[in-house]
């Protein structure tokens, strides 16, 4: 049988006394999007930033694509063709829009120091298609009126459309995105999640956090809840959304 | 003094600087690093330069030798040095600059300690005037500031440039995207070492000696007054910078040889250069260029089309 994309064995993270991962087994299989719930301070967010090596798993183990990745640095994780966007983006404020989504590109020749000064004729090639993948990743999210703006002059949200678009931009094999539809109007909200599920037909699988949960339970093939740094529930949306424990989670006791 | 050779001087100080100021703005106004020990660098790139050339080594090759000595320096204190938070890095640089002279300062057998030795200069034309020597030097600094302008900015309108910029703004996002952070900083702490190490050997020559008074720490903070002033980030911004700064410097020596004065000028200037430091801060915190963003063949054939940017011959 196929491995899973993502597998996560057992994972925990504590910060001092609190465990804010506390033994989290959870699969993502290959394609579409897979989704993941849990009220505030459930440990999403620690979750994904192990996942992408920003903090050590004091516990347990992660594959992808069947290789370990628990002791790879950030940058290694995304040579793999596994990428994230943050929850609060994190531009270059400095640089154009399209400068951001540049440096995001995998595998550009010119970003060694050698071949940035020796091999022009080569990146200026190459970076001539990078430009216009990004113009279309730009078009997507109703951003490319801005491709040559200072990104500091965006609004919030279409900040958060930026940083969406920049994961997508390395044509990750996994692109984990933390709540991208916080913070933007409903209706941009839907066609970017029917954008991502698009997207996702290019071979790209998304492991999504979200709030939003009509919209997430509409695109979501599959959805995990978390609560205290467990997974408590996991299933497909509509089995998830009759799930007592998910109604206790999100509803609290009668 | 032949007046000439004032001005002729001024435009070999401005070259010599330009260098360092350009080395500098390499590693704070692309990458983000806070090298208050440039004059660290400075110093051993002089220092090569003065013992080599007593061996009979041609000057280019001790240029070179002197860039590669401190650009090895740099890599050995970025390797630990990088992994502190910007302030710290600061101080252990700065700290590293004061340790290096104090130990060509002590230590006789260096290279004449306190004394310092002579350097004779890379070029030198038999009979030939001052103004002629100091022609030879305007063509010497020049042609290697040329040199090193060439490659930081080519550097900097580089996809390498870019993942350097994006360091600078957010490391942790730039290495969540892919560029490893640490190997980024060490190579541009020793591509900048390199280069102040080749400004360090033609300041040598220039002089015809080293003296450890002439690597001060002020050294230092003269070159960052021209970066802040210039404007980070902008190669010809802090070309402009190392001019001014160095047309005051100079001309504050300038002052002294002709005008009576109560107090002398170049003790003066200090007072001044802290003034403006902390006016430009307050007041034009970007320098006198902004930023200059990036260019490659691909953006601003994107930004202006095909017929643009062959219009503007390029």
């Amino acid at each position: 049988m196929e491995r899973p994309l993502l597998e996560i064995r057992e994972v925990s993270k504590h910060f001092g006394g609190v465990y804010a991962v506390n033994g989290v087994s959870l699969d993502v299989k290959q394609g579409g999007i897979c989704g993941l719930v849990g009220p505030n301070g459930s440990g999403k967010t620690t979750l994904f930033n192990t996942i992408l090596g920003l903090y050590r798993p004091d516990q347990g183990n992660i594959y992808f694509n069947s290789s370990c990745i628990s002791n790879l640095a950030p940058h290694q994780i995304y040579a793999l063709g596994l990428v994230n966007a943050f929850q609060l983006p994190r531009l270059f404020l400095q640089m154009s829009v399209l400068d951001n989504m540049l440096v995001a590109a995998r595998g550009h020749q010119g970003d060694r120091l050698l071949n940035s000064l020796f091999l022009r004729r080569k990146w200026q090639e190459q970076e001539k298609g990078l430009i216009q993948e990004a113009l279309d990743i730009l078009e997507l999210v109703e951003l490319d009126k801005w491709a040559f703006s200072p990104a500091s002059e965006l609004s919030g949200g279409q900040r958060k459309l930026l940083e969406v678009a920049r994961g997508l931009m390395a044509k990750p094999t996994l692109l984990l995105l933390d709540e991208p539809a916080a913070g933007i109007n409903p209706v941009l909200g839907r066609s970017i999640f029917q954008k991502l599920k698009d997207f996702s037909h290019n071979g790209t699988t998304f492991f999504i956090v979200e709030h939003r949960l009509e919209i997430l339970f509409e695109f979501a093939s599959w959805v995990y809840v978390m609560d205290k740094g467990r997974t408590v529930a996991a299933g497909q949306p509509q089995v998830i959304i009759d799930d007592p424990a998910f109604y206790q989670v999100y509803l609290g006791e009668e | 003094m032949d007046p000439l050779l004032y001005v002729l001087d001024l435009i070999v100080y401005i070259g010599i600087f330009g260098i360092v100021a350009l080395s500098l703005n390499l590693e704070f106004g692309f990458a983000g690093l806070a090298n208050f020990g440039k004059v660290a660098f400075f110093l051993i790139g002089a220092y090569t330069y003065a013992l080599l050339s007593q061996t009979g080594l041609p000057f280019y090759l001790c240029l070179i030798a002197g860039a590669l000595i401190s650009a090895i320096f740099g890599l050995l204190i970025s390797l630990p040095a990088l992994r502190l938070r910007a302030d710290y890095l600061a101080i252990v640089v700065l700290a590293f600059g004061e340790i290096l002279r104090l130990i060509v300062k002590s230590e006789d057998w260096i290279a004449g300690g306190d004394w310092g030795v002579t350097v004779s200069p890379a070029i030198s034309l038999m009979g030939a005037s001052h103004r002629v020597d100091a022609l030879v030097n305007i063509g010497l600094v020049y042609f290697c500031l040329f040199i090193c302008f060439l490659v930081v900015q080519l550097l900097a309108n580089s996809p390498y440039g870019r993942a350097m910029r994006a360091i600078r703004e957010d490391e942790v996002a730039a290495e969540a995207l892919g560029k490893d952070r640490a190997k980024y900083k060490a190579q541009a702490f020793m591509l900048g070492s390199a280069i102040a190490g080749v400004a360090g050997g033609l300041y040598a020559q220039y002089l015809q000696c080293v003296l450890p008074g002439m690597f001060m720490p002020m050294v230092t903070f003269t070159v960052w007054i021209m970066v802040l002033l210039g404007g980070p980030a902008n190669n010809w911004g802090v070309l402009l910078g190392a001019g001014l700064v160095e047309l005051f410097d100079r001309g504050a020596n300038m002052a002294k040889d002709y005008l009576i004065l109560p107090i002398d000028p170049s003790s003066l200037q200090y007072i001044l250069f802290g003034a403006l430091i902390i006016f430009v801060l307050l007041y034009r915190p970007q320098g006198l260029l902004k930023e200059s963003r990036i260019k490659t063949k691909a953006i601003e054939l994107a930004r202006y089309g095909r017929s643009a940017t062959k219009n503007k011959g390029s």
